[in-house]
Order: structure tokens, then C-alpha cells, then sequence
């Protein structure tokens, strides 16, 4: 390993003397001999970010008539249009410099993309020295590139240091050589650290861990790192079980202190909410608060858990994932059956395994077997590939379809072998307009590669082509590869989403994006979450169980004196807002007020609407409540907007709500008796917990004051009291307290 | 179809090369940037170097505006394709337009005509997608896939400058086809602030905004320091600024509900009523007035779209034979549009916002130049009876114009042509992403440069193989 030290620009300069220009490290001097097009020219074009994909890149069309492939994964057709397009005038091998391929790079003939190549620069020598050899594409026995190393792979770097990282090739002869200065860096949390072009790490004040992804032609590898924080990790809790042993054994690594356990009160509150998306009624927190048995957490997991609520909640998430969406009036009747069809395999408990596969190998009607809906909306198999790899394996394959993965190992024919499990729907119109009937369709599973256009076969990501018979139907055999027990992906990604539910951040972030270059931050937890996932016979149930119950969920939201920097340990709990429909249900529960939606019965949940035809409601649309139109989950918005605190502030719909006859401010302002009733039953409906004593004189002295009209004339004190009420209702709603789970 | 109307093809607007787009990206050590470096770059170059803060009005005209009828008349066309209106004469010698806008021939010193617009997209939504975020595929949808170029703007605008000025940046004054643009993966935040009511009535409130009862404004008051004084979520919960962003955009909120200043800014009753006059007294001409008003006010970006009973009997300017008379709708609806458009012209010029902001005046593709004739399917404003033989024209992507005004560019030019009868570009065609590079070229944008990450976080272009049109930008 190497340890942190600065490097001076006379070392770098050193290291490219030794090993650029040239073929391979360790041979002596190969000046004279012939440039390799894939291994010397490609690479200075992608650090150049010639090939991005805004710029001469840019999907079918490059720019200004110059057209290169993305990141150069297709040499050869970069080659033509380097060496033979525009009339030969990108390339002058009599006289390099004039040639236009350089002129531009470097701006002397004016560029839209501005100096990319400074003349005399190393990467500039070589390029002149390759166009002067005439643009030789590859000798005959040039060696191929097998893979790239980062020395070092993994460290430990203290806060605000630096590491320059070194990047070897290993070519198929044998041979190494450095090209540092030709390969691209990328941190996955600038939070924490930062990497320059030239591959130096810089670490920022934050401890945590950082991952930084290093590529060149072609090439992907990883350098990890480790920031500590360093302080004296003391007063851990008796872990519960095997997520707080991780948990609490990367916090003592890195030096965090975890936040205490947090009290009843926040408790019920934050695992209602997470579990049934909703806030707990007054009588469940009365009756919590009271429970003097040592066990009450878990038993009220564990009744959250086999309640409606907590399918009606779960099925909202997955619907939407699902893309349950009403495009036409039509709609309505698949709409509504596909979501109780996914309600109802929650409440069940239905195995997360079988789950999938219903959908997958869905065959007939959606009215006789609802997940055929999924088939209604995600029509091309290309389609149904990129859906399934990115919801149920956490791959995003998309890039794939036309290019090499610039991240991944994943080509183009992985992306068609994965289509071809698809290649035999089939589809007969139904009597419905828009809806088909689903079929296994007989024939060889294949999908025409569009790069080679040949046909491939059927295989799941990383594995063996399959011969599948005629008669048989691809998609059980890929349902089957996914919840073999060594399967990579499957049980990750789905434990990785339900963590990122509960902890508001995923393991590996974003939550749908499992790669390689993207490792996650406490990589033994998502392996161990995974495996009891899998041992539990992929028991969703089980799965929330084991992480609602750790202590590490039930840790308090507020920071002590170290680890308020804390973003991705879970030392302690990161406050989540809340989603639109759980705070339009909230509202509704604290203000006494119901709010309506069509062709359902009064009293439905906002979370429990079947599809994003309801998005028509101000409130929801204005809160981020997805459209089901993607597979991501960062549809949703999470964040706040101007929009927001007006709908909140002064909308009719709100002010309705706080006014609504019989609703919780019109009862209590008629309530005989103290005003302190009627205040702790606001703070029990709204934070399940009394108020404290000086909220309970805030409130009072509030409610307690005159009230005038717009001239000043005393108001009557019925009306007074109802206003003061509402007020207070609305100002209890508006804190940070109830906008949030925390 | 000739080449250069396929989607694709590679524009011929480019001019001479923008100096400041290749000054910004160089000179920066080898000249290149990171991935990381990219990303910062999406929010620093949101506006123009020199700092001022440009803004857009977009006057959109749903189901498309007959060319041939308006900016570009093809008198000899014929009888099977020339509609009934005489050419008129305007302030430019030589430049000519219909007599249904005589109103804007008398400024036609203060606008220049694009007649060589062409887009791939023949229905509504792909053709108003194609002008609203350029998306590369021209088949219909029912939601747009990609963010429209004013939730990209108010997206950049908002990362660039949080709270800084209370009104939004972004307001719909009836805002742009919600199911033809929006804000697709850049999230509904960043959405229009919308006003669907008309402004032109004596009634006329924005949802939300302006509380005028001073016991109102106490009670709202009361209420925030109330919450304030309640709320116990310590600061030091906020590592991510997400309490202290709510907070902002309470702040913002009252003031718009409550501060004068903000509120006036949708205040039409503080214009001079002559002023209102000029603009014409009914939803279009208030519309146009208030979009004035609330860029003078500091809004980016300000979409108004000229739809409703004003247009004739289908509400939209979809002049099928089949929906209402094509040239008694015209003769319907230009007076009112004439006035409109030409007044705000004018007062973005009177009042020196010419170079601040720029106005462009468009649908999302033309109508057919040949007239076809079609029997009604109901009465109605500017159409006949049910079962009436009437003319029409349909859709016609493959030519068309808008109109450019303020913005410091050259005005009084036209630009590019079409054939003989308005079918096909010959001269300088312009496609959609031309369009909405010059769009951003005006906002300071790096319409080559920034790139937005979609639902799968792929960095995904603003504008794909478009250059803004040189005589265009300032």
C-alpha cells in the first residue's frame, strides 16, 4: 500500500517520460516504432472528451458533422471518420500540424468546444507523430488491452489529504504500462472527496466512504476509500441483531459515535409512518406510551406489519414502480385490479421470488390475471429488458442498447440476451381497446444483436446462453436465473430499495444502480441483508422485520458532538420528508378533514390510490406524487418548492381543511373544560407524544388572545376560539416536526 | 419529402461562430473537464457573462398558425391554395404579410420573421413536443419524455440564484399544453407557476397570492411566528439545508402572498388603462399585458398561450375544415391576436426592455398550403352548420413561421424562405433544435455544454444537434 504523499509535477513528468510516447512499459524505448489507433489515439480523444456525449459523440448525429463514438468503444468506425471522411482533410500525414483534426483540438481553426489539445502537449506530439506514420490502425501483432490496476486499490486517507493514483494497463503479451495521465477518474461523492484529471484524490472534512471510478478504453476499476472521523466510539447499543453488528462495526472503524436510542413517542411515530404510511391514532399512542413490557417495539412492528395499512402503503411504492398509470379513461378497470392484485400479494406475504415471476410470465387477460397489466405499458421487449434489469436487478442497461456500458462490463449483446427472454410474447387483441392478450408465443428465444445483426440467445447477465425448447417460455427460465441463490443482483437490489425506505439512504445510492464502480458503503451489510433475504425463502415481511428492529433504525435523529456530518453510516437517524400522499393523509387526520377522489369510497387514503390518475389533486401533484411513468424511484420528488408553501400556506384546499365543519378545530373549540385538552390532543395526533411544558404555554397564551375583526372590533368568542384553533392546527402542521419522519 | 426535413438532418442555420461559446469551455489546463466539472458547469453558466438577467416570453399559439395566411402570404399561389387576404405593405419596404395584422406592419421595424421553421412531427403532441423540448422522436406520446426548454430554464435559474427574488421564475400566464410540455424527469417543482384564470376579468385573482385583507395578512403572520415559535426541529438536524431550503421558500411565499411589490407584479389594475386598451380588453391582450409585467417584475421565463372562445368554435387554432372555416376564423381571431402581439411588441420597446427580453411568437407547425375543403361537424364561431362544406387547412410541419422580437437582436429582417406556394423550405431551414439554441443562447445558457441526467441518470443534452440561428442572437 502506499501512503498519502504529494506528487510533485517533476515525478509526473518522470513517469510520462518513461512510459508515453510509446508501446509498452518495460521495453526499451519503442519511438520508432508504429502507433496503435485503439491504444495511443482513442484514449487521448476520450480524455479530451472529444467522444463525450455532448460533443462529437452525441447519439447519431456528433457534432458539426464530425461524428465519433461514444467514449470510442467502436474504433473502427471512429477510424473512418478520422482518416477518410470530410475528403481526407481531418488528416495531412505530409504536413501533421495542418491537419484539421489538430487545428481544431487546439482551437487554431476555431472550435465550438474551445482548446482541447495545447500544441506541444505530450497527447498533441503523439497525435502529429501518429498522422505522420501515415494513421497506422493497429500492427498485426499489437497486443490487446485485458484490463486496468489502481495502485492503490483501497485506503485509509484522513481528512483533507491527498493520494495520486496510479493507473497501469495490462496488455495480452504480458506487458504493463502506465497511462495515468490518459485515463478518466469519477468519485461518487464529491461530499467527501474529490479526484482532478491527473487522478489525485483530495478528501474533504466529512468522514465516510468514497469510491472512485478510474476507466481507460474500455476499462473499468475502482479505487475505495475510507475516510475516518476518529472519535472515541463508546457507548454503542446491545445490538439487536446482525445489521447492528455491521453498522455499529463500520462506525467503530471510522471512529462515529452513534446518536442514543430514541424515546417510545418517536418511535411509534417514525415506524407508523414507515410502515403503514400513516401517522398512529391518538388511542395507539396512549396505549404505546403505557406499555411497560420490554417487547412492545417489536409487537407493534410486527401488528404494523400484518395490518392493511401496511399493504395499502407498499403497494403504493410498487405500483407506481410498476407503472399502474391511467392514460385513458379505459384505463380504469385494469388500473384498479393490477394494484389489488399488488396489494394483495403484500398483505399475503406473497415470496418476493414468486412475486416477480407472476408478473414476468404473466399470460392471458388483465381482468383474469392482473399483472398481464404490466405488459399493457411496457410494451417492446427492449422495453421489458431495461424495466426488469433496473427494478428487479439494479442494473441500468439502457445505455447498452447502442453503446458499450461506459461504466459496466455490460455490450450490447448482454442487453440483447436479455431481450431475447422476451422475444416470445406474444399478444392478441382483446375486445378492449389498448389491451392484449398475453401468450407464450412458440419458437426459439432469439433477439437480433443491433450492433452485429445477429441473432443471440436468451442469458442473464454474466451467464451462459441457453438453449430454451420451442414449447417452453423464456421468461420463467429468467424469473428462475434471478432467484437462483447466487444470483448477484436480485435479492441486493430489492433489500438495498426497502433500506433506502426505512434509512432515506440506500447502501448504494442511487438505490437502483449496482455496479461494480458503484460499491456500496457498508458492503458486508448489503451481502448479509441479501443472504437472509434469500434464506427467509425472500420473505418481504421478514425483510422490513430485520430492519426496523435493529437498533441502528430506532437510533435518534439528533446528532451528538461528532457525527452531525454523518450522511451515510447510520449513526444516526436521517429525517425524512414526508411523501405527498402520506402528508395529504396526515392532514387530513389532524385537521378532521376527508378529501375525495373519484370512483372511491369516501375515506380512502391518498396511499391508498391505485394509479396516477389522482394526480389531478393540487395538493399531490404539487407534492412530487409520481406519475408511474418510470421504473426509478427518483420520479417522486422529495424536494421542497415555492409551490409547495403556498398550496400549504394559503390554498383554498388547505384552508377548506383547517375550517371543515365537525373537523378537529370546529370540535375542539367547542370542547367545555381547559384548553390544555384539547392542546395535548393536538400533540398527540400530531407528534404522538403530550406536549412540553412550554409548548403547552405557548399554546395556551395563543389561544388565549383576543381576537378582532378588520375594523378592530372584538370577534365573538365562538368564532375567536374556532380561529385560534385553526391557527394552531395550521402551525402545528407547518413545523419541521410534522413535515417530517424523523 | 426532401432531406433536409427529416428530424435529423444536419441544420444549415449555423452562422459564424459564437465567440463566446468557445471562449468559455478552453484554456482550462489541457483544455478539458471532468465529469464532476461538467456538472458544475450546468449551473455556472446559466446566464449571460456580462450578468444580466435575461428573460423569455413565449406567446404559443396551439394547433399552429397558418403561414401562408399570416407572415408569409403566397399570393400567387393559386386559387387551390390562396386563401382569400390580400398582401399588405409594411414599415420594412419589401417585407410583406397579410392584411389580417395590420397592426404589425406598422412596427415591422421591431420584429423579425423566421419563415424557414420545419419540424418532423406531424400530430399536436409530438409537434408541440418537437418546439417545447425538442425530443428527437416525432411519434405522438401522451406525456412528454424530455424537461421543455422553460423547466430547464427554471431549473438552471433556480440552482443559480435560491431566494433571491421572490416571484418565480418560471409563470404560465395559461400556461403551455400541460400534456404536450412540462417538466418530465427534472420533477414538478420545477413546473410553471400557472394562472389559468383570465386576467381580463374584473375578478381577476392569482390562486394563492395577494391577500389584501389586512386582517388576512395578520392572521398569516400570526400563524408563521406561531409555527416559528413551536417549531422544535433543531437546526442541527439539517446536514442537507433541507430545513433551512423549506424555510426559504415559506419566506418567498409570504412575501408573494403579502409584499406589495410581489403582488403588484399580477396586478393589472396598477397599468394605465390606455395601455390595457392598446393591448385589447379581453383574455389575450391582459394575458400578453401581464406577461410584460411580470418580466419587468424579474420572472425568467413567461409562457402565454392564446387559446379559448377567442379563437373560434374548437378554442385552439386547428383550422381542419372539419372544426370551424379556416379564413372566417382568421378573419375571427387575428384582430384581437393582431392587437395583442403588436402591443407587446411595442412596450417591450417603450419601456427599454428590448434587450433584456426576448418574444417569440409561435405554434408547432403550420397548415397545409393547399385548402381543403371538409363538411363541418357542428356550428359555431367561424364555422357553419353541421354538414357545411368548408375550407381548411391541416397540419404542416414541413414549413412554417414565427416572429422574434427584443432581445437586442436585429429586428426587421426575414429570414429564410419557402417555394412558391409555402410547401417547402429553399432557404435557410431551421429546425427545432435551431430554435431552442437561440432560445437559450438568449438566457446565457451553454445549449452545447449543459446536459441534464434523466430518470436513469444518463446525461442527456439540452439541445441535440442545434445551433442558435445567427441573425437571431444578439
Amino acid at each position: 500500500m502506499i501512503s498519502p504523499r504529494p506528487l510533485s509535477v517533476v515525478v509526473a513528468f518522470t513517469i510520462l517520460l518513461a512510459f508515453w510516447p510509446g508501446n509498452a512499459a518495460g521495453e526499451s524505448s519503442t519511438s520508432g516504432e508504429k502507433l496503435n489507433f485503439v491504444h495511443d489515439v482513442i484514449p487521448i480523444l476520450t480524455k479530451a472528451h472529444c467522444n463525450a456525449g455532448a460533443c462529437h459523440a452525441k447519439a447519431d448525429v456528433g457534432q458539426r458533422g464530425f461524428r465519433l463514438s461514444l467514449l470510442g468503444f467502436e474504433p473502427q468506425d471512429d477510424y473512418e471518420h478520422i482518416v477518410k471522411e470530410a475528403k481526407g482533410r481531418r488528416v495531412f500525414p505530409n504536413a501533421p500540424e495542418q491537419s484539421l483534426l489538430l487545428l481544431k483540438a487546439t482551437n487554431q481553426v476555431p472550435h465550438g468546444g474551445g482548446v482541447k489539445l495545447k500544441p506541444g502537449s505530450k497527447s498533441y506530439e503523439t497525435l502529429v507523430k501518429w498522422i505522420g506514420q501515415g494513421m497506422p490502425y493497429a500492427e498485426e501483432d499489437d497486443p490487446e488491452l485485458i484490463g486496468i490496476e489502481i495502485e492503490p486499490e483501497r485506503m485509509t486517507m484522513p481528512k483533507e489529504t491527498e493520494q495520486q493514483l496510479k493507473v497501469i494497463a495490462n496488455y495480452s503479451n504480458g506487458t504493463r504500462r502506465e497511462v495515468t495521465e490518459l485515463a478518466l477518474f469519477e468519485a461518487n461523492n464529491e461530499a467527501l472527496a474529490t479526484v482532478g484529471e491527473t487522478g489525485m484524490v483530495e478528501t474533504r472534512d466529512l468522514p465516510g466512504k468514497v469510491a472512485v471510478m478510474v476507466r481507460y478504453s474500455g476499462q473499468v476499476s475502482v479505487f475505495n476509500v475510507s475516510i475516518p472521523l476518529g472519535a472515541p466510539v463508546t457507548d454503542l447499543p446491545d445490538p439487536a441483531n446482525f445489521v447492528d453488528e455491521l453498522v455499529f462495526a463500520n462506525l467503530e472503524e471510522i471512529g462515529i459515535p452513534p446518536s442514543p436510542v430514541c424515546d417510545d413517542a418517536t418511535f411509534l411515530r417514525r415506524v407508523t409512518l414507515d410502515l403503514a404510511g400513516r401517522l398512529p391514532s391518538p388511542e395507539e399512542a396512549t396505549a404505546f406510551l403505557a406499555d411497560t413490557s420490554p417487547d412492545k417495539r417489536d409487537r407493534v412492528v410486527d401488528t404494523l406489519l400484518d395490518s392493511p395499512d401496511y399493504a395499502d402503503y407498499f403497494a403504493n411504492k410498487w405500483a407506481a414502480l410498476l407503472k399502474n398509470r391511467r392514460e385513458s379513461k379505459a384505463d380504469i378497470t385494469a388500473n384498479f385490479a393490477f394494484h389489488s392484485w399488488v396489494r394483495d400479494s403484500l398483505l399475503q406475504n406473497k415470496p418476493y421470488d414468486q412475486f416477480v415471476r407472476e408478473i414476468l410470465a404473466a399470460t392471458g387477460t388483465i381482468v383474469e390475471n392482473p399483472p398481464v397489466a404490466w405488459y399493457k405499458r411496457v410494451k417492446q421487449p427492449t422495453a421489458q429488458l431495461e424495466d426488469v434489469a433496473q427494478l428487479f436487478l439494479g442494473v441500468r442497461m439502457q445505455c447498452a442498447q447502442c453503446h458499450h456500458h461506459p461504466f459496466e462490463r455490460w455490450s450490447q449483446r448482454d442487453y440483447y440476451s436479455l431481450a431475447a427472454f422476451f422475444s416470445q410474447v406474444g399478444r392478441k387483441p382483446t375486445a378492449i381497446a389498448g389491451e392484449d392478450l398475453i401468450f407464450h408465443k412458440r419458437g426459439t428465444a432469439q433477439f437480433v444483436n443491433k450492433k452485429t445483426a445477429q441473432p443471440v440467445k436468451p442469458a442473464g447477465l454474466g451467464g451462459p446462453a441457453l438453449e430454451i425448447a420451442p414449447d417452453d417460455d423464456p421468461r420463467l427460465q429468467l424469473a428462475d436465473w434471478m432467484a437462483e441463490e447466487d444470483n448477484p443482483f436480485f435479492a441486493k437490489v430489492l433489500v438495498n430499495r426497502y433500506w433506502k425506505h426505512f434509512f432515506k439512504v440506500g447502501l448504494v445510492e442511487p438505490e437502483d444502480d449496482l455496479r461494480d464502480t458503484n460499491p456500496a458503503t457498508n458492503p458486508e451489510l448489503l451481502s448479509a441483508l441479501a443472504q437472509h433475504f434469500i434464506d427467509s425463502g425472500f420473505d418481504l415481511k421478514e425483510a422490513i422485520r430485520v430492519m426496523v428492529r435493529s437498533k441502528t433504525y430506532q437510533l435518534s435523529a439528533e446528532p451528538n458532538e461528532h457525527n452531525a456530518v454523518d450522511r451515510q453510516n447510520f449513526s444516526r437517524f436521517y429525517p425524512k420528508r414526508l411523501q405527498a400522499e402520506v402528508l395529504l393523509d396526515s392532514i387530513d387526520l389532524f385537521t378532521g378533514a376527508t378529501t375525495s377522489f373519484a370512483d372511491l369510497p369516501m375515506g380512502t387514503r391518498a396511499v391508498a390510490l391505485p394509479d396516477n390518475s389522482y394526480n389531478s389533486s393540487a395538493f399531490l401533484k404539487v407534492f412530487g406524487r409520481p406519475d408511474a411513468a418510470s421504473v426509478c424511484e427518483c420520479e417522486r420528488v422529495q424536494s421542497s418548492s415555492l409551490a409547495q408553501s403556498l398550496h400549504l400556506m394559503n390554498s383554498s384546499e388547505v384552508k377548506g381543511k383547517l375550517a371543515t365543519a365537525n373537523g378537529r378545530a370546529a370540535t375542539l373549540s367547542k370542547l367545555e373544560g381547559e384548553v390544555s385538552e384539547g392542546i395535548h390532543e393536538l400533540y398527540l395526533v400530531a407528534f404522538s407524544r403530550p406536549p412540553t411544558g412550554e409548548e403547552l404555554s405557548i399554546a395556551e397564551d395563543f389561544l388565549s388572545k383576543e381576537r378582532t375583526d378588520a375594523n378592530g372590533k372584538p370577534l365573538a368568542v365562538a368564532t375567536a376560539k374556532r380561529q385560534a384553533y385553526e391557527d394552531l392546527i395550521w402551525a402545528l402542521m407547518n413545523t419541521k416536526e410534522f413535515l417530517y419522519n424523523h | 419529402m426532401s432531406s433536409i426535413l427529416t428530424p435529423n438532418s444536419p441544420s444549415h442555420c449555423a452562422g459564424p461562430l459564437d465567440r463566446r461559446g468557445f471562449m468559455q469551455i478552453g484554456l482550462t489546463g489541457m483544455g478539458t473537464l471532468g465529469l464532476s466539472g461538467l456538472m458544475r458547469l450546468r449551473a455556472e453558466n446559466a446566464t449571460k457573462p456580462d450578468g444580466e438577467k435575461t428573460a423569455v416570453i413565449l406567446v404559443w399559439l396551439p394547433g399552429g398558425l397558418s403561414h401562408v395566411d399570416s407572415y408569409d402570404p403566397k399570393p400567387d399561389s393559386g386559387s387551390e391554395y390562396s386563401g382569400p387576404f390580400k398582401e399588405i405593405s409594411t414599415k420594412i419596404p419589401g417585407t410583406r404579410i397579410t392584411e389580417l395584422m395590420p397592426m404589425q406592419a406598422k412596427i415591422a421595424d421591431k420584429f423579425t420573421i423566421l419563415r424557414s421553421m420545419h419540424q418532423g412531427a406531424g400530430g399536436h403532441p409530438a409537434g408541440s413536443m418537437q418546439m417545447f423540448s425538442g425530443d428527437p422522436d416525432t411519434r405522438d406520446k401522451p406525456k412528454p419524455k424530455l424537461p421543455d426548454w422553460m423547466s430547464v430554464v427554471n431549473y438552471l435559474r433556480s440552482q443559480q440564484e435560491k431566494g433571491e427574488n421572490p416571484l418565480p421564475h418560471y409563470v404560465g400566464v395559461n400556461p403551455a399544453p400541460g400534456n404536450y410540455s412540462g417538466p418530465a424527469y427534472l420533477g414538478n417543482a420545477y413546473s410553471p407557476f400557472a394562472i389559468t384564470s383570465d386576467p381580463n376579468r374584473p375578478d381577476f385573482a392569482v390562486p394563492n397570492i395577494g391577500i389584501t385583507d389586512p386582517a388576512e395578512t395578520k392572521r398569516l403572520s400570526d400563524r408563521l411566528a406561531l409555527r416559528q415559535s413551536l417549531d422544535k426541529m433543531e437546526r442541527a438536524f439539517d446536514t442537507e439545508n433541507e430545513l433551512a431550503a423549506l424555510d426559504e421558500f415559506e419566506q418567498q411565499a409570504m412575501a408573494l402572498m403579502t409584499n406589495p411589490a410581489t403582488r403588484d407584479a399580477f396586478d393589472l389594475s396598477k397599468e394605465d388603462p390606455k395601455l390595457r386598451d392598446r393591448y385589447g380588453r379581453n383574455r389575450w391582450g391582459q394575458q400578453l399585458l401581464m406577461a410584460r409585467r411580470l418580466v419587468e417584475s424579474g420572472v425568467d421565463v413567461v409562457t402565454s398561450t392564446l387559446s379559448g372562445p377567442l379563437c373560434g368554435r374548437v378554442n385552439n387554432w386547428d383550422d381542419h375544415a372539419v372544426n370551424q372555416h379556416q379564413f372566417e376564423a382568421l378573419r375571427f381571431r387575428m384582430p384581437n391576436y393582431d392587437r395583442a402581439v403588436s402591443a407587446l411588441i411595442e412596450d417591450v420597446y417603450s419601456r427599454g426592455l428590448d434587450k433584456r427580453v426576448l418574444v417569440v411568437v409561435t405554434g408547432e407547425f403550420g397548415r397545409t398550403p393547399k385548402i381543403k375543403y371538409d363538411r363541418s361537424t357542428g356550428a359555431g364561431n367561424a364555422s357553419g352548420p353541421t354538414g357545411t362544406l368548408q375550407p381548411g387547412r391541416d397540419h404542416w410541419p414541413r414549413a412554417f413561421s414565427n416572429i422574434w422580437a427584443g432581445g437586442g437582436i436585429q429586428t426587421g429582417a426575414v429570414i429564410g424562405a419557402t417555394d412558391k406556394r409555402g410547401e417547402d423550405v429553399i432557404e435557410r431551414p431551421c429546425g427545432p433544435h435551431d430554435y431552442l439554441a437561440t432560445i437559450y443562447h438568449h438566457l446565457g445558457i451553454d445549449y452545447n455544454k449543459v446536459t441534464i441526467d434523466d430518470f436513469n441518470g444518463r446525461p442527456t443534452p439540452i439541445v441535440n444537434d442545434g445551433k442558435a440561428i445567427p441573425e437571431l442572437i444578439a
